[in-house]
């Protein structure tokens, strides 16, 4: 199964993965940073013409139940429409309300409502890109208020009821079981593995609650996924019957290349263990 | 459950300190003040409170960095 493995492209990196374009199969690009900008955009059309690029959206806020910013949507549709990307992402995140930004990617209530107006949304966003995302599910340090949902009941009923599919970030879902008690395998066991499309890999750390007792994982990007990750990845790769492209996240704290290289490697190796796994059964 | 006047309510705790307090304080009252559903006052009075502030927290840190 021809899956591929790659890395965020920011710029801190870009010389290091130019430099290593035979070990690194695709690149995804933070679209909302080239909504705005020409020079920017020339330099991301010379990129795609060097390695396969997705685009991953920020901003869009998927599951908010007031709609989605137009203005924003037809800016990703024009830059899709100038990068012809193999694909665009978005997380299932609210970040906004009215003219209150959150600044970041928060959980929305997991709830029926959201499911729905999920589904509404990612259909406005097919038809003015012109292709569905595939959505992302978020960690979060809160267990979002007025949920009548656990995330994963939420999760599969928003990729049933939209028909997008997943870019399942197995850290963000290691987290939030971590941090509100989950089994992280049983929650994997329970998505659509069918659905899922792509991966991303990350890291994080321990936070302190104001009580100075309560701890929880924050998904800061800053630190290597830890090994749990990728025992996730290969039980995806056991049962997801589709080619994955597997994305490993860093936002800062920025090791050697060829420290971010292994840690691919080590992705390919979970992949391949799990698909082996899957051709044995 | 959800609502857009649900979400207001949301961002606004998540991005205002003396929102947050003034809720923290009496959950069920300010809800209500802000025009939302028996539902939805009765679900934010059990609101996760230690996760609450962790993700303002880090809500802010990522709005001061922009």
């Amino acid at each position: 199964m021809n899956d591929r493995f790659g890395l965020g492209w920011r710029t801190e990196l870009a010389a290091g993965i130019l430099s290593n374009l035979d070990h690194i199969d695709v690149v995804e690009v933070i679209a909302d940073d080239y909504f705005d900008s020409a020079s920017r955009l020339r330099a991301l059309k010379m990129l795609a013409a060097q390695v396969p690029v997705v685009l991953h959206g920020i901003s869009l806020g998927l599951p908010s139940t007031a709609g989605i910013d137009r203005r924003r949507l037809d800016k990703m549709a024009r830059l899709v429409e100038a990068v012809l990307p193999e694909c665009w992402s978005e997380h299932l995140a609210f970040v906004r309300a009215g003219d209150i930004e959150i600044g970041h990617l928060a959980a929305p209530p997991r709830a029926t409502s959201t499911i729905d107006a999920t589904a509404v949304n990612i259909e406005a966003a097919r038809a003015v890109v012109g292709s569905p995302p595939l959505v992302e599910n978020i960690a979060t340090l809160i267990d979002p208020p007025a949920s009548d949902h656990d995330e994963p009941t939420w999760l599969s009923g928003t990729v049933a009821a939209s028909g997008a599919g997943l870019l399942l970030d197995l850290h963000n879902l290691w987290a939030n079981s971590v941090n509100f008690g989950l089994d992280a395998r049983e929650f994997l066991a329970r998505l659509p593995a069918a659905s899922v499309h792509a991966v991303h890999l990350s890291g994080g750390r321990w936070i302190s609650g104001a009580d100075g007792v309560s701890r929880r994982i924050l998904d800061d990007h800053l630190h290597d996924p830890p090994d749990p990750i990728f025992d996730l990845l290969s039980a995806l790769s056991s049962r997801c019957p589709n080619p994955l492209t597997v994305i490993i996240e860093r936002d800062g704290s920025y090791p050697p290349m060829g420290h971010l290289l292994a840690q691919l490697d080590r992705a390919r190796r979970a992949v391949s263990a799990g698909r082996e796994v899957m051709r044995l059964q | 459950m959800n609502t857009p006047a649900l979400e207001k309510f949301l961002a606004q705790i998540y991005v205002d300190a003396q929102a947050r307090t003034r809720f923290l304080a009496n959950p069920r009252e300010e809800a209500a003040r802000a025009g939302l559903s028996a539902d939805q006052c009765r679900a934010l009075e059990s609101i996760d409170r230690i996760g609450l502030e962790m993700a303002a927290r880090s809500f802010a840190k990522k709005r001061s960095a922009k």
